[in-house]
């Protein structure tokens, strides 16, 4: 089996700064790998680097064994789920922001039933009544889950998660463990949660952008 | 019927009339007499240059000189609208040229050519302050649509992100930011003829007028100066937003920030 993400002695300098220096790794599909360190350490850094939002100054990043390239790039995107601390949702309500995947190209023949949606929303216990609320209104662990929400109706395998469990509460960060026990989904993440490090089998440590530690579990 | 001249001593009576401005100005503690002195000649020596030159390309009324002249407004508006929208000069002139001069062309072309058709299409009695009206407007409508589209991208860069990665394509997801500006750069000139005649009379209208036509020719020409500058405009901004994006990312859709000098 081949890894769906490489990296191959990769460094990353933006405004004369070393970002990420030297790292190398690779994750193979189904497995669940988390990046910890202090902020500055480079950790969002890696997630931006797999998705071609910061050049790289060495080093190869791999997907599914390809180059990471200009031509490649929106295939890259197009499989992969990216979730941030605080994840835009781009559209006024939160059943406009649920759909608004579906009216780029790429997805416009796979728009979602109502069905669909109100079966995502309660797997990640949010309630349904949610759609019609207002983007702006809704709360940041609230947010969080619509975007992952949207990941999972575009049936993304591959999830690049930024502090996602970080605004939730228990039942709401349990619900979202449950959505990952999934061993078809691949997760490469950025945590401090111990709950979400001790779920995941990859553990690399960042200090001042260089790798100090893997482990796997 | 001829315009009254406005002799050389009316003229300097003219200037004098700035005394009283200036005098009030200073009165209410306002200290402006150097830029209004600076203001007044650059007018005076910017306006008789223009004058002289139009004298020249009147007289002569050579196609290729007509031509070269309005290659130069085309050149000089290209640095004015990109220097003000505060954009790198060096990497969108290109497409800022290519967009005003192929709507500005083409207005012109339609109006002198279809509409007006005089016996040399060239004329430079119509070509040149037609070009140069239409190409005015124009210039103010490309400074906000790219000051507009670069400065909203660069405030929602993670919503654009976010588009990318919800499988957005490029053109896809810069679309809000793209209609919101086509959209500033052309309102001013849908406002304008909404309201023209009711405020205040055209300019070119009065011109006219005062130039001793019929009201009703000058206002003819006033609506089909309008028309093509509401058509240039249009054509023109969407030109060089769309062949602006080419310079404006990189290869993997992310905006070069540092081409961008203000938001």
């Amino acid at each position: 089996m081949s890894p769906i993400i490489r990296f191959d002695q990769v460094s990353v300098t933006a405004h004369e700064k070393t970002i990420l220096s030297d790292i190398s790794f690779a994750l193979f599909p189904g497995q669940k790998a988390v990046f910890y360190g202090k902020s500055g350490s480079g950790k969002s850094s890696v997630l931006k680097t797999v998705l071609g939002l910061l050049p790289l100054t060495r080093g190869r990043v791999y997907f599914q064994e390809n180059p990471l390239t200009p031509a490649s790039v929106q295939s890259i995107r197009s499989c992969t789920a990216y979730i941030g601390q605080e994840p835009i949702l781009g559209a006024e309500t939160v059943r406009d922001a649920l759909l608004l995947p579906f009216q780029f190209k790429a997805h416009r023949e796979h728009r979602p039933t109502d069905r669909q949606l109100i079966e995502v929303l309660q797997r990640l216990q949010l309630p349904v009544d949610i759609l019609s609320q207002k983007s702006g209104r809704i709360s940041g662990g609230e947010k969080q889950r619509i975007a992952l929400a949207r990941g999972l109706l575009l049936g993304k395998k591959l999830y690049l998660l930024d502090e996602v469990t970080s605004a939730l509460d228990a039942e709401s960060k349990q619900a979202v463990f449950d959505v990952f026990s999934d061993p078809d989904l691949t997760v490469l993440s950025v945590a401090h949660d111990p709950e979400w490090l001790e779920r995941c089998d990859m553990i690399f440590g960042l200090e001042a952008g260089r790798l100090t530690q893997e482990k796997a579990t | 019927m001829k315009t009254l001249d406005i002799e050389l001593p009316q003229m300097a009576l003219l200037y004098g009339l700035c005394l009283l401005p200036g005098f009030l100005l200073w009165l209410i503690g306002l200290r402006l007499s150097r830029d209004i002195g600076i203001g007044v000649l650059r007018m005076s020596l910017q306006l008789a240059l223009v004058g002289f030159y139009l004298k020249i390309l009147f007289d002569l009324n050579n196609p290729w000189l007509n031509g070269l002249w309005i290659l130069m407004m085309l050149l000089v508006a290209d640095v004015s609208i990109l220097r003000r929208a505060g954009l790198k000069v060096r990497y969108f002139a290109l497409a800022t040229f290519s967009a005003i001069a192929s709507s500005i062309l083409f207005s012109t072309a339609f109006l002198v050519i279809l509409v007006i058709q005089p016996t040399h299409f060239y004329d430079a009695r119509y070509i040149v302050p037609l070009a140069g009206m239409i190409l005015g407007n124009c210039l103010q409508g490309n400074v906000i649509a790219l000051e507009r589209f670069y400065s909203a991208l660069r405030k929602n860069e993670n919503e654009y992100t976010t588009f990318l990665m919800l499988g957005a394509t490029r053109w896809e997801a810069v679309q809000p930011y793209f209609r919101d500006a086509v959209k500033a750069a052309i309102n001013p000139t849908i406002a304008g003829m909404a309201t023209m005649g009711l405020v205040s009379l055209p300019g070119m209208m009065t011109g006219q007028i005062l130039g001793g036509s019929e009201p009703w020719l000058a206002v003819k020409y006033q609506i089909a100066i309008m028309i093509c500058i509401f058509t240039s405009t249009t054509l023109a901004s969407i030109i060089n937003l769309k062949l602006s994006l080419n310079s404006a990312f990189n290869a993997f859709d992310v905006l070069k920030n540092e081409l961008i000098e203000k938001t």
